[in-house]
């Protein structure tokens, strides 16, 4: 079974959502302070995290920075409805994902789902080639990436996201596309996911020797990787 | 420039005129009269007397050929400008004659002859003539003969170009803070509430600067409770997040398992009654906000205070009993008072309520209540033996949704105190809260006895937004 952590203060509702994620499949664990949350993500017991942002003491952000510090655990955050901050800052710091809260249980599940599957997708590649871009290189097995020899610190949907560009590099990929093939869902309107996870890509790697960005931002198409 | 500037200036200038014409008149009479009385006067003294009496000899012994002879000897000395008028008012030489001056020295001749500075000559020839000195001869004959004085226009205009001048800096120091206020007012009502004049103004200190700060008063009270309006409103959809959330999950839970929609529903029953404790709690806060316009909801009536605590803290003591809590009081004296009974009983349960809620198992809490010593005001303290409050949270403990950290945080929606806050203010007390030194919070509430304020001014701790609910609706 799947292991699933849940960091939410709500006892209650962490009660509700673990016994339905149990009849889903799950095996969840909630957690209902952000210490004990950062504690048990970094144990390497659990498949994915799903962090709510309010929390007591130390807040989801904050939970967030350190687990990423140090893992790269699959990380769905649940955010407040309308609150753009925590969504944007959450996802420049490495959550593959957010669902707004109050959700439904489905698409909460739905959203787990679609984040495993990718992770599994790539872990299924294991006979697939290494993908090789300009000075890339990527190991989908490994879930490695190297930047002219320099090892790449990437969370799963970042990596997914650079293998899509990666594999039709010189071409433009388009939004929708590198929503489905890095979130594993459609692309919503007004959903600027994608490019928050493109601007953190962006600045992992660093520009070229020319100073431009090795992702270019194709307007109203979406987005290129450059190969000399 | 602004119409402002204008009206001051052209008033300013208008002004001006009237004063420089108004001076230039009266210069000119005070000067006609000067002359007038020179004119009148005539020299007398010993002095003049002599010459006077010398000149007259002479014309009447040698006639006028004489008289023109030492007239010219006197002319050479300088001194002595002696008249002798004859018929038809002419001076011998065609000298300026003052008329009033030559009636009076004719009337003088004729009244007290060899007695004054005036003699009448009879000639042979039966002409006439008056000997006399006029005044200040010598001024006099200075200011016939001297030149035209220059003209009037040379200081009117500079005093008028001076005047513009002047005219316009007053215009623009008047004109100027009351466009900047402008200014301020229209960004204001753009909805920049960021907007203040005091940079502008400087250090100014009139009337007008007053007005500007007095803006920036205004602007920032409207910011805080706009503020204040904005975070209650971001707190209350925070706040609803929660049973929204158990409400999902425990619906997703009756649908997924048709064998838990009983345990289902009883979950959605008790987050539907939060939603509702949440609402009724807002609804309670905004109309202690609106007690002055909406006296209906609590009437004031006669109450005990003393009586009042001691009533709520037996209660407590009674439900406190049941986890190995206590609750002492200490009531002493009566403090009959005109109150809005029903929100002091809710102001005092509550801060009870916390006490008992916070205070560590087998402890007591202290509900002290008493008549402060002048009898003018009902003091009340409660302490607990709870883990007290952080000193850098203290003052935020009365705000709405304060809900503390970690174990010891409120079940509740961190609403009870800041209503409290609310119904002891629209009394014209005050509540303040400290760490006790042996540990546990130490609530504080003085109550005056004169009871509710006309005005609820006094509350600076802002809960603007508790009227949002009473407004358009809260966004879903």
């Amino acid at each position: 079974m799947t292991r699933v952590l849940l960091v939410d203060d709500d006892v209650e509702l962490s009660g509700l959502l673990r016994e339905y994620l149990q009849q889903e499949g799950f095996d969840a664990t909630a957690v209902h302070d952000g210490e004990s949350g950062v504690a048990e993500a970094l144990s390497g017991a659990y498949a994915i995290v799903v962090l709510d942002v309010m929390l007591p003491r130390l807040t989801g952000v904050d939970a967030l920075r350190r687990i990423r510090a140090r893992s790269r655990v699959p990380v769905l955050m649940l955010t407040a409805r309308g609150d753009d901050v925590d969504r944007i800052v959450g996802l420049e710091l490495g959550a593959d994902d957010y669902v707004p809260k109050p959700c439904t249980p489905r698409e909460l599940v739905a959203r787990l789902r679609a984040i495993l599957r990718r992770v599994e997708l790539t872990a299924a590649d294991a006979n697939a080639a290494p993908i090789a871009a300009g000075p890339l290189t990527m190991w989908p097995e490994r879930r490695r990436a190297e930047w002219t020899g320099r090892a790449l610190e990437l969370t799963s949907t970042e990596f997914n996201l650079l293998a899509a560009l990666a594999r039709r590099a010189g071409r433009v990929v388009t939004k929708a596309e590198l929503s489905e093939a890095g979130l594993g869902r459609p692309l919503a309107r007004f959903d600027r996911s994608i490019d928050v996870h493109i601007s953190s890509l962006r600045q992992k790697i660093g520009p070229l020797p020319g100073g431009r960005s090795f992702i270019q931002t194709v307007r109203g198409q979406g987005y290129q990787f450059i190969v000399e | 420039m602004g119409r402002l500037f204008w009206k001051f200036f052209l008033m300013y200038w208008a002004a001006t005129l009237v004063v420089v014409a108004a001076v230039g008149t009266t210069a000119w009479l005070v000067q006609a009269a000067d002359e007038h009385a020179f004119e009148r006067s005539i020299e007398g003294g010993p002095r003049a007397t002599f010459v006077v009496t010398a000149t007259a000899a002479t014309l009447s012994r040698g006639g006028l050929p004489a008289l023109r002879e030492l007239l010219a000897d006197w002319d050479r000395v300088g001194d002595a400008p002696v008249l002798v008028v004859g018929a038809g008012g002419r001076d011998v030489r065609g000298r300026f004659v003052p008329a009033p001056a030559l009636a009076r020295a004719r009337a003088l001749a004729t009244t007290t002859p060899g007695r004054s500075g005036a003699r009448l000559v009879t000639q042979s020839d039966k002409t006439s003539y008056v000997v006399f000195l006029p005044a200040e001869e010598r001024g006099l004959l200075a200011r016939i003969s001297r030149p035209s004085p220059p003209s009037p226009m040379i200081p009117i205009s500079v005093t008028l170009l001076t005047s513009l001048v002047f005219g316009a800096l007053i215009a623009w120091y008047v004109a100027r803070p009351i466009k900047v206020l402008r200014a301020a007012f229209e960004r204001l009502s753009r909805g920049d509430l960021d907007a203040r004049v005091a940079p502008l103004i400087g250090g100014r200190r009139d009337e007008v600067a007053d007005l500007g700060r007095d803006f920036d008063g205004m602007a920032m009270r409207i910011q805080a409770l706009l503020g204040a309006q904005r975070s209650l409103l971001h707190d209350v959809s925070h706040e609803l997040r929660s049973p929204l959330a158990r409400l999902q999950a425990a619906i997703g839970l009756a649908r997924q398992n048709p064998l838990k929609t009983e345990a289902s529903l009883e979950r959605i029953g008790a987050a539907a009654q939060r939603v509702d404790e949440l609402v009724a709690q807002l609804l309670t806060l905004s109309r202690l906000e609106a007690t002055v316009t909406d006296r209906a909801y609590d009437r004031l009536e006669r109450v005990d205070l003393v009586d009042l605590l001691a009533s709520i803290a037996e209660d407590a003591h009674f439900e406190a009993q049941a986890f190995g809590k206590a609750v002492a009081v200490s009531a002493d004296g009566e403090v009959v008072a005109e109150v809005r009974g029903e929100s002091l009983h809710r102001a005092f349960e509550n801060v009870v309520r916390n006490a008992v809620r916070f205070t560590a198992a087998g402890t007591t809490v202290d509900v002290s209540a008493r008549p402060a010593a002048d009898g003018l005001a009902f003091l009340v303290s409660i302490e607990d033996r709870g883990p007290g409050v952080p000193e850098e949270e203290l003052p935020s403990i009365f705000e709405p949704f304060y809900r503390g950290a970690g174990e010891g945080r409120s079940p509740g929606f961190g609403l009870g105190l800041a209503i409290t806050k609310r119904a002891i203010e629209a009394h014209g007390g005050t509540v303040t809260a400290a760490n006790r030194s042996g540990g546990g919070l130490r609530i504080d509430i003085v109550v005056p006895r004169q009871g509710p304020q006309g005005t609820r001014d006094g509350g600076s701790g802002v809960v603007g937004g508790a009227r949002a609910p009473r407004g358009p609706a809260l966004p879903a």
